[in-house]
């Protein structure tokens, strides 16, 4: 992997917000994305990048050039804000041209390169109007023509899907797939949204109150979170507090009504990670290698779409997932008798 | 009831808005129909008001485009800049503006006359006080901090993220201000500089005490309209007068028009 990008120990304070001890190294060509929940510093350290914020120690390496204090006009980044940001005063041809003006490119091969880049991103019907008459999804065009017209050595996008509606997540998702695929672009995007991963992301940082907690490929993430807020902020369902004793091969973790069988090197108090699609749920007790069997009654059964949610009280309650047709084969409803079961690796133990 | 006894409120307001406004117009048109009609064509076309237009158009211009000058980059660094002793600045930048025109005329002629300043300024030729120069230099000392407050708030409502997208597109601090912020602001711009000069054009106590009021030297509208009165030309005082109300309709009527225009808000 060549590396394009290296921030190295970036620090900064802003009022009472400040990133941390940021570290990240962005291969050429990544589609890297940067996740985290509102407030955690996602934008700031974006606008780092840019050179729109300095920092107040660290350093950001281009090629291996140290470009922590360059000017954001001379890195050859391209930024496209949540809320786009089109030049109101200048029509969508001006609005992508505006970069290659500052150039000085002769007119023929300006209007080429902007033609070029809209007929890419499907607006060439829209370059005469003005930018408040565009729908939401297509004023996002025109603000990512305008950042790739520019051919950035890194795309940088702050929650680009943010201001758009549920149809047009799904559409632009597809469409950044495609648009990353023809360019080659470098890009890191930011976004709370767990669901744009998968399609995406080559890798991701996960980031919380201004530091980076976890970096890894999507399943890594998805499958080994490194700490409880990366599991919560993933979506792991069933998170407890006990605390660990190694025997022999694996350890038990001791939740007071009930004890978990895991594999781990952590003792002493920790905290115990399962995903309600690793629950097996069984009406008759049943023999199997795995080493988590617990009998419990249902307490809650929460039928939505083609999923359900039921939630089974083993001392403890456990969220588990089963599709309406197995709820249905199944007969379950609350109060009955059921075992869950799950294997000691489902069990992810993070220290508390 | 309720229906009927708000009704009878409203007609009450709207009686006092029409008593109002007839109370304005009767005082402005008896002022201009009091003189006999050619008299008062006789008085517009006399050297005085001529020069006195003359002087006022000359200063005010000037006076404005000084106080643009200044105004844009320091209401932009108090929009757009941190720094210490903001809330100071700002504080002190409205001094002038709360000021009656009469006390910063007084400061100024102390400033321009006999402190060492003046003094030095004097020495090297500059004379401010009781010239047609010390007429600019009080327009610009009283209506600077409006332009400041007016242009501040216009740079406030600008998003700063354009000027980073246009960094991030290549241009330098300064041209994406050039492109980006200031033509955003054009509609702040134009009518703040609408209301500058017509401030301008109607300012008489600073004028005053800081250029004097010397006939056919230092003498603006208002102070021929002042110097008129008080030697009983009434002629010549209402034909100032009325050159001073179209000046100040024409500027509302351009402020209107241009403020019901509404493109990039």
């Amino acid at each position: 992997m060549i590396v394009v990008l290296e921030i190295r120990n970036l620090e900064k304070r802003l009022g009472d917000f400040a990133l941390h001890n940021i570290s990240l190294t962005i291969g050429e060509g990544e589609y890297f994305m940067v996740l985290g929940p509102t407030g955690a510093g996602k934008t700031v350290l974006l606008e780092t990048i840019a050179g729109i914020i300095k920092p107040e120690s660290g350093n950001i390496f281009l090629f291996g050039r140290d470009i922590t204090v360059l000017p954001p006009e001379e890195r050859g980044f391209s930024i496209v804000y949540q809320d786009f940001m089109l030049f109101p005063h200048l029509t969508v041809f001006e609005n992508i041209a505006f970069g290659l003006r500052e150039q000085r490119l002769p007119f023929p091969e300006l209007r080429d390169r902007v033609t070029g880049i809209s007929e890419l991103l499907g607006i060439s019907d829209l370059l005469e109007r003005a930018p408040h008459t565009l729908s939401g999804g297509e004023q996002q065009r025109a603000a990512m023509a305008r950042a790739l017209v520019m051919r950035p050595r890194i795309l940088l996008l702050d929650e680009p899907m943010s201001a758009l509606d549920a149809a047009s997540r799904i559409r632009l998702r597809q469409e950044l797939k495609r648009i990353h695929r023809n360019t080659g672009t470098t890009v890191i995007h930011i976004t709370h949204y767990f669901e744009d991963l998968f399609p995406l992301a080559d890798r991701l940082a996960v980031m919380q109150d201004g530091a980076i907690v976890q970096v890894g490929t999507p399943e890594e993430i998805f499958n080994q979170p490194e700490s409880d807020f990366v599991a919560h902020f993933t979506g792991m369902e069933n998170i407890f507090r006990g605390s660990a004793v190694r025997r022999g091969d694996e350890v038990e973790i001791d939740l007071g009504p009930i004890v978990l069988h895991a594999v781990t090197p952590l003792e002493g108090d920790v905290i115990a990670g399962i995903r309600a699609d690793e629950l097996i749920l069984s009406p008759e007790p049943f023999d199997s290698t795995a080493r988590n069997t617990f009998r419990g009654t249902v307490s809650e059964i929460q039928a939505n779409g083609v999923f359900s949610r039921v939630v089974v009280d083993v001392g403890v309650p456990m969220c588990g997932i089963i599709t309406r047709q197995s709820l249905f084969r199944l007969g379950l409803t609350p109060g009955q008798e059921i075992t869950v079961i799950f294997k000691a690796s489902a069990v992810h133990v993070f220290p508390a | 009831m309720r229906a009927g006894y708000l009704s009878t409120v409203q007609a009450g307001f709207f009686a006092i808005a029409l008593a109002l406004l007839a109370f304005i117009f009767l005082v402005l048109a008896g002022m201009v129909l009091y003189p006999p009609f050619d008299a008062l064509v006789r008085s517009l076309q006399s050297e005085e008001i001529l020069f006195a237009i003359g002087l006022s158009l000359v200063t005010s211009v000037i006076s404005t485009g000084l106080c643009a000058l200044v105004a844009i980059p320091v209401a932009y660094s108090l929009a757009r800049g941190t720094f210490p002793g903001k809330r100071a600045a700002t504080i002190l930048l409205n001094v002038p503006m709360a000021l009656p025109p009469l006390v910063a005329g007084v400061a100024l002629l102390i400033f321009f006359g006999p402190s060492s300043i003046g003094q030095f300024l004097e020495n090297i030729g500059i004379s401010v006080v009781f010239t047609p120069l010390g007429i600019i230099v009080a327009l610009f000392f009283v209506n600077v901090p409006y332009l400041i407050r007016i242009l501040r708030s216009t740079f406030e409502d600008i998003n700063p993220r354009f000027e980073h997208v246009a960094r991030t597109l290549g241009c330098s601090e300064w041209r994406s201000f050039r492109r980006t912020t200031l033509p955003l602001a054009k509609r702040g711009l134009f009518a703040g500089l609408v209301i500058t000069w017509s401030k301008c054009i109607g300012e008489f106590g600073a004028v005053l005490i800081l250029a004097g009021a010397t006939r056919l030297k230092t003498e603006t509208l208002p102070i021929a309209l002042f110097l008129n009165m008080s030697t009983g030309d009434i002629e010549l005082a209402i034909a100032a007068a009325i050159i001073l109300i179209a000046i100040s309709i024409a500027s509302l009527l351009v402020l209107e028009y241009f403020a019901g225009e509404s493109r990039f808000v």
